[in-house]
């Protein structure tokens, strides 16, 4: 299609506002699924996206609709996933697109991921259309959400679309303003072809599937064309989009979004953000390209030592899909062979674990999450440790920099004291406080992202009674007293429990590991002796006394089987256990333990 | 391996009491008349099919209450026992509660070839006594011990407990010297099990009692010193008994004969509803339900509900973990011909864990378990398993 009758959009809203919902609509009133076809949530597939009700992935879907000029437009609707935890791929799905609808509940308001959005779409210089949706509830209130708009994302009120997606008002609307408001996509006029890579996937067949924006140019089967940052050069086998399931084109010109297939193997030679171009005649790079680090490591370990093969197997197969994850085989004393693995944040961590439980029926333990330190050397080198047993020791540190945020915080009036005591529980500095209407207000923060990890986001719900919402983006570098905590059992150090921590909090969280450890850990035939230590330093302690007898009072020939039985089991549950010394310590130990 | 010859040992579980104790998980049910005499019935055919594989050496009759069969019953019982040619056991022991024993009764079963009894007692604490739910007064034991020796017993048990919910030290320490001036032949003392399903498990779940490891421990050790003060001599970790004749030996001889078969792994029948049986490597268990027994055994066919069997050195594991809880532990050849295993090769390790922590003795002839270690008797026990 002619650039001119494209359109490229993306839809941002806080979660469950309703960006499904409509995108759904608008397949179904473009004709793009048949109603019978409709099942809901068309575009979240996959389970966990389904259950959880959020986008994962960015999925493109291709519809044509016909104007009210009369004309037919090729719009281009990326689904964009939701979560800060993947505000990489947001913003390279934005960079696909001219325009996005930004969904505002009318019931909700502004929430924190709102305002997020809304400075990712604006630093891509995208054309706005707001959409003000579910007017049909009783309690929308749109005079308030208009303001909303007005005062704190400094976004006109009078070009707000008022919509249902559930009761299908105010869909035409949208698409109208669609094809009005959006600029149609531009030749970059660079001396070939140009695509923005922005997502894959893969499939059994085909390999890696990567989604495409044509910038410049265009694509089509047999060409020779070259990843600009990956560095390699592949023949493309078959361009096509989606509608939503893949259809194949003979080619994707100028403005088009749609996917390219080209027997790669492996995801990892597509980087996300990847500037495609004709091989032999190779344009510049698109701007916005960043390597993806992961912001988050934790180590996963099989429960049975004998799945551990299988859980590299597994971990392999989440990768096709997730080029964002990465692992790497690692060995702990206390678990024994598993994978440090890398997450793009807290919510990434917990559905690659889910997935390996749910869909790979795997048993795991996970350590406790770890950010990634620069430990600045007194030799001047930059180390980077996102796992405590790599720590340096102090005397070579000459200081250490932790990864920080800048939150959005949003709360009702009357919790504001108590946000502002959980903001300096988590070492947070309040930058800004804005009111957004007569009931809520905004705190901004910088804080550490190791502090946000945890329960942050549980504790600003149980604070708010559930009308509390948090954002968050990244915010560099700082120079912080962070120190090693290590736990001993008997005198030996268990790495699976050791941390890294803030010094003001170090003995707090020393003392909840000891108290922890000394719930779970089963009394033995010795005294079992738990201690919390920075440096060598004891800072909390505990003791698991020594069991004084083990033996049944009565045992006659009645008792035997069943007394054996017993026994048996017994020793079956100690053989799980780990052995530190003389000491047993339960799996759950460990698990308990990192929930604590 | 296994006797060549009929089995030796017998147990008859009779499934009666007047009233359900408050710790007891025991099978047994309230007597009523009917089913007790259809009970005694399908039992005198239960034992006719064991006859033709049994000698008894050692008969015991456990429950439940056996003192609770009247007199007719047990002289329909004992007739059944002369006429298949088992009243000629050299230990055969009853096991009687205080409340159930008249003189009449203890001679009858003394005149029928019974020579031992054991006498339920738990304690000698009204207060205790009423909190394990048990029917008979303090007053009943002495009275009933009496009966049992005006009767001609010669041969006494005395059960006692310890580490009952409200038992002080103190309260244990009396009761130890009220039983040494009782002066039985046989002392058991139990720590109170708390067993799944029995209204004292129910306080302990609700923490309406708590364990005191700590007094339990103590109230042990005051056994220790009690028994051997009143010249026991402790055979298992919760036996003890007197020795009479002049040479020392391992196990004293008035030890109740019967349970040291169990503990050494020895063949058995077992009769009567729920009760186990262990025949040549072959462990049974009959049904937990009387009138289960009882319809069973009148379609003619055994009352057994389920069968085990272990592959030898699971036996063996067994047999070595249970032989443990005496304090003589395992003579090395007896445990070899019993077994087929030589303790000392395949649980090696095993046995120098013990040693090392204290816990386990060996020397040419046997292995066993100090102290210290029978304290520990699950523990090690566990240790000797093999799957
Ligand atoms: N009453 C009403 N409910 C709506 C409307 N639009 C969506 N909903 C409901 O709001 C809930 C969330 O809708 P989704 O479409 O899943 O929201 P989402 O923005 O995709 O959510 P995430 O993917 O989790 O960010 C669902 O229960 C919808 O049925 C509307 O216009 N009116
Ligand atoms: S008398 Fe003995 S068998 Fe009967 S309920 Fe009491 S403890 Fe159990
Ligand atoms: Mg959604």
């Amino acid at each position: 299609m002619d650039a001119a009758h494209i359109r490229n959009f993306s839809i941002i809203a806080h979660i469950d506002h309703g960006k499904t919902t409509l995108s759904d609509r608008l397949l179904h009133r473009t004709g793009t699924v048949a109603t019978r076809d409709m099942e809901e949530q068309l575009l979240d597939s996959m389970d966990l996206e389904q259950e959880r009700g959020i986008t994962i992935k960015a999925h493109p879907v291709t519809m044509l609709y016909q104007a009210k000029n009369g004309e037919t437009y090729e719009l281009n609707l990326i689904d964009t996933p939701g979560h800060v935890d993947f505000s990489y791929e947001v913003s390279r799905s934005l960079a696909a697109c001219e325009g996005a609808l930004l969904i505002i509940d009318a019931a909700q308001g502004v929430e924190a991921q709102t305002v997020a959005n809304v400075h990712l779409a604006t630093k891509q210089n995208l054309t706005i259309i707001p959409v003000i949706n579910k007017i049909d509830l009783p309690h929308a209130d749109v005079a308030a959400t208009k303001a909303q708009m007005e005062d704190i994302l400094a976004i006109p009120s009078e070009n707000a679309i008022l919509a249902s997606a559930k009761e299908g008002i105010g869909i035409d609307d949208i698409l109208e303003a669609i094809v009005a408001r959006i600029p149609p996509p531009k030749a970059t006029g660079a001396v070939s072809v140009q695509a923005l890579g922005f997502d894959s996937y893969f499939d059994m067949y085909k390999g890696v599937v990567t989604h495409v924006r044509v910038f410049n140019g265009e694509l089509h089967a047999g060409m020779q064309v070259q990843l600009l940052h990956s560095g390699k050069t592949v023949e493309i086998k078959e361009v096509g989009s989606f509608n939503p399931k893949p259809y194949v084109r003979e080619k994707l010109e100028t403005g088009e979004t749609g996917y390219m297939t080209a027997n790669i193997k492996s995801p990892k030679d597509v980087k996300m953000g990847d500037t495609i171009t004709d091989a032999r005649n190779p344009a510049p790079v698109l701007p916005g390209f960043k390597e993806i680090h992961p912001m988050v490591f934790s180590g996963l370990y099989p429960i049975n030592t004998a799945d551990y093969e299988h859980l590299k197997a597994n971990l392999g197969k989440l990768q096709l899909n997730d080029s964002a994850f990465v692992y790497q085989a690692e060995s702990s004393v206390a678990l024994g062979f598993g994978f440090r693995c890398g997450f793009l944040g807290l919510l990434h961590l917990e559905i690659v674990q889910e997935r390996l439980r749910r869909e790979y029926d795997m048993d795991i333990i996970a350590t406790y999450p770890s950010v990634v330190y620069r430990v600045v050397m007194t030799d001047g080198t930059v180390k980077e440790i996102d796992n405590p047993a790599f720590l340096p020791e102090p005397t070579y540190i000459e200081r250490v920099e932790e990864p920080m945020v800048f939150a959005f915080v949003i709360s009702p009036n009357e919790y504001i004291g108590d946000m502002m005591a959980l903001l300096a529980e988590k070492r947070g500095e309040v930058d800004h406080t804005e009111t957004l209407d007569p009931r809520r207000v905004m705190l901004t923060s910088t804080l550490p992202l190791s502090e946000i990890l945890i329960d942050f986001h549980d504790r600003i719900k149980s604070i708010t009674r559930g009308f509390g919402s948090m954002d968050y983006e990244h915010a560099g570098y700082l120079t912080s007293d962070m120190v090693k905590l290590d736990m001993l059992v008997n005198g030996e150090s268990v790495d699976a429990f050791s941390c890294i921590v803030h010094r003001s909090k170090a003995e707090g969280r020393g003392r909840t590991l000891a108290a922890k450890l000394k719930e779970v850990i089963p009394r033995q035939q010795y005294q079992v002796s738990i201690q919390a230590a920075i440096g060598g330093k004891v800072v909390a302690r505990e003791t698991v006394s020594a069991l004084r007898k083990d033996v049944t009072a009565k045992c006659y020939g009645g008792d035997i089987s069943r007394k054996r039985k017993l026994l048996e089991k017994q020793k079956e549950g100690k053989k799980r256990m780990k052995s530190f010394g003389s000491v047993n310590i339960p799996q759950e130990a460990f698990i308990e333990v990192l929930k604590a | 391996m296994f006797e060549e010859l009929a089995v030796e040992h017998l147990y008859v579980h009779v499934p009666f009491c007047a009233k359900k104790c408050a710790y007891c998980a025991f099978y047994s049910e309230a007597a009523s008349g009917q089913l007790v005499n259809r009970y005694v019935e399908a039992l005198v055919r239960e034992m006719q099919w064991v006859a033709s594989d049994l000698k008894p050496k050692t008969i015991f009759f456990g429950g439940g209450t056996p003192s609770l069969l009247n007199l007719g019953q047990w002289e329909r019982v004992l007739q059944t026992i002369h006429r298949l040619g088992w009243h000629g056991a050299a230990e055969w022991t009853v096991e009687c509660n205080p409340a159930t024993v008249s003189l009449h009764k203890a001679k009858l079963l003394r005149d029928g070839g019974v020579n031992r009894v054991s006498m339920g007692a738990q304690s000698f604490d009204p207060a205790l006594l009423d909190r394990l739910g048990r029917v008979h007064s303090r007053e009943m034991i002495f009275k009933s011990f009496d009966i049992l020796r005006a009767a001609g017993f010669d041969n006494l048990n005395v059960d006692l407990m310890f580490a009952i919910p409200g038992q002080t030290l103190a309260s244990w320490r009396q009761t130890l010297a009220e039983a040494k001036a009782l002066g039985s032949e046989h002392l058991s003392c139990y720590e109170v099990i708390y067993e799944e399903d029995t209204p004292l498990f129910e306080q302990l779940q609700t923490g309406a009692v708590q364990v005191d490891e700590d007094l339990a421990c103590a109230m042990y050790d005051e056994l220790l010193l009690a028994a051997a003060d009143a010249g026991f001599q402790q055979y298992e970790v919760a036996n003890f008994a007197r020795h009479t004749a002049s040479a020392a030996a391992e196990v004293p001889d008035r030890a109740c004969r019967h349970n040291v078969n169990y503990w050494r792994g020895g063949s058995f029948h077992g009769l009567g509803p729920s009760a186990a049986g262990y025949v040549r490597g072959v462990r049974t268990r009959n049904w937990s339900n009387t009138t289960m027994y009882c319809e069973q055994l009148e379609r003619g066919r055994r009352a057994i509900e389920s069968t085990e069997e272990l592959p030898p050195l699971a036996r063996a594991g067994e047999i070595a973990a249970f032989g443990l809880r005496m304090t003589s532990g395992w003579p090395l050849e007896q445990f070899q011909r019993r077994t087929g295993f030589d303790l000392r090769q395949e649980w090696r390790p095993e046995i120098d864990r013990m040693m090392e922590l204290g816990y386990g003795e060996l020397n040419q002839q046997r292995f066993r378990l100090t102290s210290k270690g029978l304290r520990f008797a699950d523990w090690a026990g566990a240790e000797f398993l093999r799957s």
